[in-house]
């Protein structure tokens, strides 16, 4: 066991300070300090996208970043998203194409989607496809999801779609 | 998997960063991106953490004139995005494109890239085609190391216990080059199986300059010097290319791994090679012969 | 069903709405995209523990000694245990009343010696897992190797070394079938095409990694495991025989489960040991598997060396068929499906939905020191559909008939079913060329062979390939999905009650793991007892909820649950209908249900479900006590065989002619799943399978060593597909009517998984059609193409 050391972050835009050891990843911090278990962990080397949360205003990947390095950052989880009650667009999109069924890998999808409708030009499906290929999803084969993106895209760019 | 226990040091300044690598078995993180999986694996368990992440001007990329610098804690993602790369090494760009994924662009730092070193990396083979410099600070101050040096084998560089990289100095290649990179890999943003890079200048109708790097077929970025010495001077042609693309693979030793034989990494050097010198040609000024 | 009026509580006539067929929007998804999932990795109990397990890095090796004392002297360590430690603890035995079937002992804990890369040899409990893991790194074990067999067909030679001693062969079972005269038919046969066929083994791979929290109760004797588990009634079954508990002392419950494909079917032996930690030290256990731990000890699949031959005439009439089947099953046959599962479905599916008079299937399973293989999507299918729609295509190719025609020629046709194929086996109506039909039609199929015949003038590799398939699916009590397994898989009861304030609650044990089962089921209840889904909560995954059940899997909960719902739905409706006769003061054939009210049919005379309920449970005057119902209903569902579900695919590739590397252009499903419940989630599942089935195809192999070391342990190696590698599909229903069936609805959840690898390959092989090189060997990866093309064209190919 190591020093501990105390950070103090933003979290959904509350204020946080915890002592932790320096080697807790920031998924663990997340889900096990926070009880922010939204955020899920698919393979904890960075691959599969199911830790993917915001930190300073960036799609990042939790389980490969130290809990420590996020002192002083602002970090945006999907329990800081919309509310069961009051979905923002990205996941009333996502029920509508039905572009998720297990769940466990949707949080990281809303996640990068976030980073892709803010930063990117998503012109084509294949771009969609492109900005999604770090987060693996093993239900819905993306069909759904790419529509769904495609929807929120055009909205976004003011274009007009099928529906 | 569980990273072991490490004491963690934040530093400030580049000071503090050497002071606190002054120790028998520290690392530096900055990005994190490929360390820490190897220490949630285990693979990796300094005892000592020593994080850049808070050292100012690292993150910058500058306008040197005859060269750029681009700090060790830029991100694949700016650089992905720096109008100043774009306009002088369009490659780069290019390439970043190939690096992971979304995520994994936003916080991996080229510094890391390059210490990793990961010989399919993207980092490394860009340095090595654009004659570029890793610049390396150490308890006596700074060095700089060409790509062919400081690439020793896979996942292993020149870089002492001690030291960090900085930076990366590439310098402004002559007007008119034209640069390509092409890479196969498994799946969109694995690592490479093979990487290629080329930049060619066209002068009255021949190659007056020609460089092809080449990735996950030597310990690090390899220069294909043979292929280059013999194309320069061939008429600025695809038929020129292809009547070289024995050289590119000459004296080329790669290893059979999980996913590629050797065979067909050599097969893959004279697909790739041919595309990207192709492309390249084509994004030339002059090339009309 | 027709669609009938009648008048609402306003009194304005209303269309009573219907639920089923439509696109409703999943009730999961709200919790789910909010982050308000509750997966058994989100649970946190007081004075919890963490586990985690060391595991064998020998695949064949005899325990010498494991030295624990460092590790229990770690801080944060409570204990470090091992198989000695659990004396009376009985091992893993997966019974089969199938001849010629060898039951391995499977230990929870190994003794004396390791089968396996992963086997679990001890368990550390800490107050973290970050504890947990280092304590891990101080257990030191000495081993005698033993040698390795890594090989299936290496490990049958008589001097192969013995994984299980006590059995005296590594063969666990061995099974044959016959119709008619396959050697004679064969040799007669005009013409004949074979190859010797490889599927190697894949990863289930759900997002979410196996879980465990058992939680005891010491006041009452008692436990609650909470798992990721797709059988929370087959855990709770195994569990009191192993824990010596009553089944209402043991409680299972599958919370939020992230994906399953088979992989969180069966039993395991962490699943044990938390239930047994957990009441040894009095406090909550939770293990979590991390994703190595998953490559290595979740149940893997497929893995088969297949040869096969087809005997056809110069019409292009089938005649014979043969297949002998070598499958690698892994260390240890697992409970309860047994290592016969997966091995003796490929020889069961080998003739698939074509006329082939003569068959003969011929498999052997073998034990080998990697670890056990078991459900996973598709089960022997994908590989049997592989190799008999290769052989189609490589018998049209002979007879130089399209591969459509092919099939359409051989096809069983709409008015020979039942339809008993050489297996056993009997398809029940289904639309086999339908969906052929469909498919071509959909794909602009002729079109498409233009396009092809411009690309290769071109030189460019162009294929187009087709895979047409049945499987059986929510199969009954007459057959058990497993052979021999003695556990009820057919029939599923539902239980539907309206509780005191009018509130539809249906309980089922079928356990969702992402196949929308909370959403589907709703639709059914709330169309049958005239409702709104979103009035109905369904009660799954929970074993304490149900007297029997067994969960979800084998594409069976639509079929069953389905059934069970509108059965059970139906007798509540007449329960309050009688009721509602009574209050209303009219007829019972005159009162109609809808929207959560009961009325008399072409009045505006009707009273809500709570003010029904209100009368039946609390106004004790509202009802004379003979009237008095109790609005809850229970009911079975049999299907006794089982349905037949049907499909063809069609994908068009290219391939780079430099790289090897090969994109998909084109993929359509037409499929029939009989009676759509929801086409959203029917979609869904299709995308998903056909996704793993790509992965399958191009992308995924878990790959051992001559040591039986797994060499791809992570997901850089073992590369499932992402967005990139999956190309947009498109998906067409066939909606042939199922006769004697409640719902009409065939199983579908797996069948994505089954089509698209022989889709793929043949595709491949179309486009290398002129190198003439045929896919035998999944996947086929930018290595093996590599090969396949060097061995025709010789070093340089094309570039």
């Amino acid at each position: 066991m190591s020093r501990r050391v105390d950070i103090a972050l933003t979290v959904n835009g509350e204020p946080v300070t915890e002592s932790i050891e320096p080697r807790m990843l920031l998924s663990d911090f997340l889900r096990d300090r926070l009880a922010l278990t939204g955020t899920h962990v698919g393979c904890e080397h960075g691959v599969c996208g199911a830790c993917t949360v915001e930190i300073d205003g960036v799609s990042a990947r939790a389980c490969i970043t130290f809990a420590v390095q996020a002192d002083g950052s602002d970090i945006r989880t999907v329990e800081g998203l919309g509310t069961i009650a009051g979905m923002d667009r990205v996941q009333q999109a996502f029920r509508k194409h039905h572009a998720l069924q297990c769940g466990y890998c949707t949080p990281g999808f809303l996640m990068t989607v976030r980073d892709l409708l803010r930063n990117h030009p998503l012109k084509t499906d294949d771009d969609i496809r492109d900005g999604l290929s770090g987060n693996i999803c093993r239900c819905t084969g993306y069909e759904h999801i790419v529509r769904a993106v495609r929807e929120l895209a055009d909205e976004r760019d003011g274009v007009r779609g099928d529906d | 998997m569980k990273p072991a226990a490490f004491e963690y040091v934040r530093a400030a300044s580049l000071a503090e960063a050497l002071a606190a690598l002054d120790h028998d078995d520290a690392k530096v993180i900055a990005g994190g991106q490929s360390l820490v999986p190897m220490m949630n694996f285990r693979l990796a368990q300094p005892a000592r953490l020593v994080d850049i992440n808070a050292i100012p001007d690292l993150n910058r990329i500058e306008d040197a004139g005859t060269h750029v610098v681009i700090g060790a804690l830029v991100r694949h993602a700016q650089a992905m995005c720096s109008d100043l790369l774009a306009a002088r090494f369009p490659v780069v760009a290019e390439a970043m494109a190939h690096v992971a994924h979304l995520a994994i662009r936003n916080r991996g730092s080229i510094g890391g890239s390059l210490a990793h070193a990961d010989p399919s990396a993207e980092w490394p083979l860009v340095v090595a085609l654009l004659d570029g410099e890793i610049v390396v600070a150490g308890p006596d101050g700074e060095r700089t190391a060409a790509a062919e040096d400081f690439f020793v084998a896979p996942l292993v560089t020149d870089l002492a216990e001690d030291e960090i990289v900085v930076a990366v100095r590439l310098p402004v290649p002559p007007a008119g080059c034209g640069m390509a990179f092409d890479e196969m890999s498994r799946r969109a943003g694995d690592f490479a199986i093979v990487s290629a890079g080329a930049l060619v200048r066209v002068e009255d109708g021949v190659f007056a300059q020609v460089r092809l790097a080449l990735g996950g077929v030597g310990d690090g970025p390899v220069r294909a010097r043979a292929f280059e010495d013999a194309l320069v001077g061939k008429p600025a042609t695809p038929q020129a290319i292809a009547g070289c693309l024995d050289f590119a693979v000459e004296d080329l030793e790669p290893e059979s791994d999980l996913h590629a034989s050797a065979e067909y990494r050599l097969h893959l050097v004279g697909v790739l090679s041919g595309r990207v010198l192709e492309r390249a040609l084509a994004r030339a000024s002059g090339s009309a012969s | 069903m027709t669609e009938r009026a009648f008048p609402s509580a306003s009194g304005l006539a209303e269309t009573r709405p219907k639920y089923v067929g439509k696109p409703v929007q999943r009730l999961e998804d709200p919790r789910l995209l909010t982050g308000a999932g509750r997966y058994a990795a989100d649970i946190r109990l007081d004075r919890m523990v963490h586990a985690a397990f060391a595991r064998s890095d020998q695949a064949h090796a005899r325990i010498v000694s494991i030295d624990t004392d460092a590790a229990r002297e770690l801080p944060g360590v409570i204990g470090v245990f091992m198989a000695q430690d659990f004396p009376d603890l009985p091992a893993i035995i997966a019974p089969s009343r199938m001849r010629d079937y060898r039951a391995t002992a499977c230990a929870p804990l190994a003794r004396d010696k390791v089968r396996y890369v992963g086997e679990p040899l001890a368990v550390v409990v800490a107050t973290d897992r970050y504890i947990a893991e280092d304590a891990l790194a101080l257990i030191a074990v000495e081993w005698e190797p033993l040698d390795v067999a890594a090989d299936p067909e290496t490990a049958l030679a008589g001097d192969a070394p013995l994984l299980h001693e006590e059995l005296g062969t590594n063969l666990l079972f061995e099974r044959v079938f016959e119709t008619g005269e396959p050697d004679a038919a064969m040799r007669d046969a005009p013409l004949r095409v074979s190859g010797r066929f490889r599927m190697h083994r894949k990863s289930p791979l759900a997002m979410e990694p196996r879980c465990y929290v058992a939680e005891p109760d010491r006041a009452r004797d008692a436990l609650t495991l909470y798992g990721s588990t797709q059988v929370p009634g087959i855990i709770r079954d195994a569990l009191t025989g192993l824990l010596g508990l009553p089944g209402s002392r043991i409680r299972v419950v599958a919370p939020d489960v992230g994906g399953g494909f088979g992989g969180k079917g069966s039993l395991y032996p962490e699943e044990i040991m938390v239930c047994v930690l957990a009441r040894r030290l009095g406090r909550p256990v939770k293990w979590t598997s991390d994703r190595l731990e998953d490559l290595t000890s979740t149940s893997q699949g497929f893995d088969e060396i297949i040869d096969a031959e087809l005997g056809f005439d110069t019409d292009g009439n089938l005649l014979a068929l043969t297949g002998t089947v070598v499958g690698d099953v892994g260390a240890y046959s697992i409970y309860p499906w047994t290592a016969a599962l997966e091995p003796v479905q490929v020889v069961s599916f080998l003739p698939g939905p074509y006329r082939i008079p003569h068959y003969r299937g011929a498999v052997r399973g073998v034990a080998t020191p990697k670890p056990p293989t078991g459900p996973y999507r598709g089960v022997g299918r994908p590989a049997a559909v592989f190799v008999i729609e290769r052989l189609i295509d490589m018998a049209a190719a002979k007879l130089g008939i399209d591969p459509a025609d092919m099939r359409r020629a051989n096809l069983v046709r709409a008015g020979e079913f039942p339809h008993r194929i050489g297996s056993g086996l009997v398809w029940d109506r289904s639309g086999f060329i339908e969906c052929l039909d469909a498919a071509c039609e959909t794909v602009g199929y002729n079109e498409l062979r233009t396009t092809q015949a411009e690309a290769r003038a071109a030189g460019r590799w162009f294929g187009i390939g087709i895979a047409s398939y049945a499987e059986l699916t929510g199969i009954g009590s007459r057959i058990s999905v497993a052979p021999g397994m003695p556990i009820n898989t057919g029939t599923e009861t539902a239980s539907v009650r309206i509780d005191s304030t009018g509130a539809v609650t249906a309980v089922f044990a079928v356990a969702s793991h992402g196949q929308s089962l909370e959403t589907t089921l709703a639709q059914i209840v709330a169309e049958e007892l005239g409702v709104r889904p979103q009035d109905v909560r369904i009660v799954h995954g929970d074993s304490a909820a149900t007297s029997h059940g067994t969960g979800t899997y084998a594409s069976r909960s639509a079929v069953l649950g389905g059934g069970a719902a509108i059965l059970t739905a139906r007798t509540l409706r007449d329960k309050v209908k009688r009721v509602a006769s009574h209050l209303l003061e009219a007829g019972v054939e005159d009162i109609e249900t809808g929207d959560g009210h009961v009325f008399v049919r072409g009045t505006d005379h009707g009273v809500s479900f709570a003010e029904l309920a209100h009368a039946v449970y609390s106004d004790m005057k509202a009802l004379p006590a003979d009237k008095r119902e109790i609005l809850e209903a229970m009911e079975t569902f049999d299907p006794v065989t089982g349905t037949t579900a049907s499909a063809t695919h069609i994908a068009a590739v290219e391939i780079d002619p430099g790289t090897l590397s090969v994109r998909i252009h084109r993929y359509v499903v037409a499929e029939d799943c009989g009676r759509l419940i929801n086409p959203l989630v029917v979609d869904g599942q299709v995308h998903g399978g056909v996704a793993q089935g790509i992965g399958a195809a191009l992308l995924e192999e878990l790959r051992f060593d001559e040591a039986g070391q797994l060499l791809t342990a992570s997901l850089a190696d073992y590369t499932v597909p992402s967005a990139v590698e999956v190309p947009s599909m498109e998906v067409t229903h066939v909606e042939t009517e199922l006769p004697g069936n409640p719902g009409g609805f065939r199983g579908m959840g797996e069948g994505g998984a089954i089509g698209a690898p022989a889709a793929i390959a043949n595709a491949i092989s179309d486009a290398l059609a002129p190198l003439g090189i045929e896919v035998s060997e999944l996947p086929v990866t930018p290595e093996r193409l590599f090969r396949l093309v060097q061995a025709v064209l010789g070093k340089g190919g094309r570039t």
